[in-house]
């Protein structure tokens, strides 16, 4: 028997909880919903769900106040709904421990996709360790040979420049915040301006990409970070 | 005893700026009559240099208080150093009273006159501002109507009618309900970006790559018009431009949605991006019908002479473009739209680079 992923929905609005409760179902996913954050709370610890959907504007508690009291017991994924234009939101929920968010309104396939992506990174997170590849289109990430190929050929990245790929293809589809990249890269004391991680970003598009301003590979959420592309299946 | 204070504090505001401004401009008076002393024996011009000081003094700080001051120091001024005897202090020889109580006088006045002009001035432009609030308010409750309408007529005849209605014809109702609910967000983030913009100055920028934002913009445009074709072109070297990327992405997202519905035959749009000395200018160009020339002068000012017989297809001419120019503007550049000579229309808009676009490469 096919075991269905369960998904809890935190969204005080009745009806887009509505609405994001028969996407979910209509993909084969087990809902459940809460509509404030003591229900999470309990929904969570009674449930287990395998993602949460959290809302960040919840009656009781902000949603940010969510995230870090869940990420003290548990890492199971976190996607947060936000309003778009509230980018310092977006960063907080991520730098505290969300997995990645999507801004309303959204529709119901960027809806899927983003739950897919959260639930696969979750199951393989033990697997993505630096063996193997990463294919995606024509590029390449060879982890061993710290190499990136485009149509096989070598892209010649500089160890900072793979460092940064190899990070954000290891959390492909996921928005990795500038400040966290910056952190995993030049250390914990890397505070302040992020231009030299956007200077290496220009010089790895111009290496990977076929036109630096329309990139097929790695995507920038302005104000927040860089995406990587989905691996090919 | 605070408030007190706080009300002096109101009348004489203390700024380091504006003390410099004063002290400098004093000295550049002395400095001058100085000189002329030097060329000829005559001190007739000595009184009129300072008023023209103080009057210079008062158009360049705020409020009465330097003016004032500037005025009494050019009394003190003129008497100790300037005229018989010099470089003391003597009120009573002939004459000399009236001179200087009209010196006063007219400092006083100067520096008043000059206050009460510069709040005019604010005056003038805080009502500028607000016109353009109330026309963008105007034009937004005008295209609220028509798709609100048309989401809540359609899914209305769905709901009652819907079991006789055929699949087919459901189908094109909820279709139409959906652009229209696409097209409402698309004006509300419009007028979340003017919110961002409060005040007359209060931008947050910071320094992004240009290219970072075009893509995104032109992802996002993508996303939801997948049959036109988007190329762009940008210099070799990354760009970075102090900017509200959130703002400038709104503006290219407006410009290339524009291209499409008043395109009408667009199918194809071309962004480019030229360093134009201290500026940076992005063109966004496409092959459509073209802008008509009655409409061109009034393209960004939000008020479009509506064509009554073609209500529908000028619907979405309201705000896209006010927003735009505003959201420039607020960058210190400009925006203007032309027609191309092969057809279809372009839009292009400056941004200021701020000096610095490169930036070193190390590691």
């Amino acid at each position: 028997m096919n075991i269905r992923d369960k998904i809890l929905v935190v969204e005080d609005e009745k009806s887009i909880s509505g609405f994001i409760r028969t996407v979910l179902a209509g993909a084969g996913y087990d809902v459940i919903s809460a509509h404030n954050a003591a229900e999470a709370f309990l929904m969570i610890s009674s449930h287990c769900p395998d993602l949460v959907l959290l809302d960040l504007g919840l009656p009781d508690l902000d949603g940010t106040a969510v995230i870090e009291a869940v990420r003290q017991w548990t890492q199971l994924p976190i996607i947060v709904v936000s309003a778009r234009s509230f980018e310092k939101d977006k960063i907080d929920a991520l730098d505290l421990g969300a997995d990645d968010y999507i801004t309303k309104p959204f529709s119901a396939p960027e809806l899927l996709a983003r739950v897919r992506v959260a639930i696969r990174h979750t199951r393989l997170s033990g697997m993505m360790t630096s063996s193997g590849k990463f294919i995606s289109g024509d590029l390449t990430v060879d982890y061993d040979k710290h190499m990136v190929t485009v149509k096989g050929e070598n892209c010649h990245l500089t160890q900072n420049e793979f460092k940064i790929v190899s990070l954000l293809s290891r959390c492909a589809g996921k928005v990795l915040t500038y400040d966290f990249i910056m952190k995993e890269l030049w250390g914990p004391q890397s505070r302040g301006t992020n231009q030299i991680l956007r200077v290496n970003m220009a010089n790895i598009r111009r290496k990977i990409e076929h036109n630096p301003a329309e990139p097929k590979y790695i995507f920038t959420e302005v104000g927040v970070g860089y995406r990587m592309i989905e691996p090919d299946a | 005893m605070k408030t007190f204070l706080k009300k002096i504090r109101s009348l004489f505001p203390l700024s380091w700026k504006d003390c410099l401004i004063l002290v400098l401009v004093m000295a550049a008076g002395s400095g001058i009559c100085t000189l002329l002393q030097t060329i000829s024996t005559s001190d007739v011009h000595v009184p009129m240099i300072f008023v023209l000081m103080v009057l210079i003094i008062s158009m360049l700080t705020d409020g009465y208080f330097y003016g004032i001051l500037a005025a009494v120091a050019s009394v003190f001024a003129v008497n100790w150093a300037f005229t018989y005897p010099y470089m003391k202090l003597d009120f009573s020889v002939y004459g000399y009273p009236l001179t200087f109580i009209t010196m006063l006088a007219v400092g006083i006045a100067s520096s008043a006159l000059a206050t009460r002009l510069k709040e005019q001035q604010k005056l003038r432009l805080e009502a500028e501002r607000e016109k353009t609030r109330a026309n963008l308010l105007r034009s937004v409750s005008h295209d609220l109507r028509t798709p609100l309408t048309t989401i809540s007529g359609s899914i209305s005849a769905v709901l009652e009618n819907g079991n006789t209605m055929e699949e087919e014809e459901k189908r094109e109702l909820l279709v139409n309900a959906r652009e229209d609910a696409q097209w409402l967000n698309r004006l509300v983030e419009n007028l979340l970006s003017i919110t961002r913009i409060s005040g007359s100055s209060a931008i947050h920028k910071t320094d992004e790559l240009l290219e970072e934002v075009i893509s995104e913009a032109v992802v996002s445009f993508q996303k939801r018009n997948p049959d036109v074709k988007v190329s762009v072109s940008l210099p070799e070297e990354p760009l970075f431009v102090p900017m509200d990327a959130m703002l400038i992405e709104q503006v290219l997202r407006n410009l290339m949605e524009n291209a499409v519905v008043h395109g009408q035959t667009t199918d194809r749009i071309q962004i480019a991006a030229v360093r134009e000395g201290t500026h940076i200018a992005v063109s966004v160009a496409d092959n459509g019908r073209g802008i008509s020339q009655q409409m061109l002068p009034h393209l960004f000012d939000g008020m479009i002479p509506m064509e009554k017989k073609n209500s529908d297809g000028n619907r979405f001419m309201g705000i896209g473009l006010a927003v735009c120019r505003t959201i420039i503007e607020a960058h210190g550049g400009t925006i203007s739209a032309a027609n191309r000579k092969e057809g279809g229309a372009v839009f292009r808009f400056t941004l200021e680079t701020g000096g610095n676009t490169r930036y070193e490469y190390s590691g």
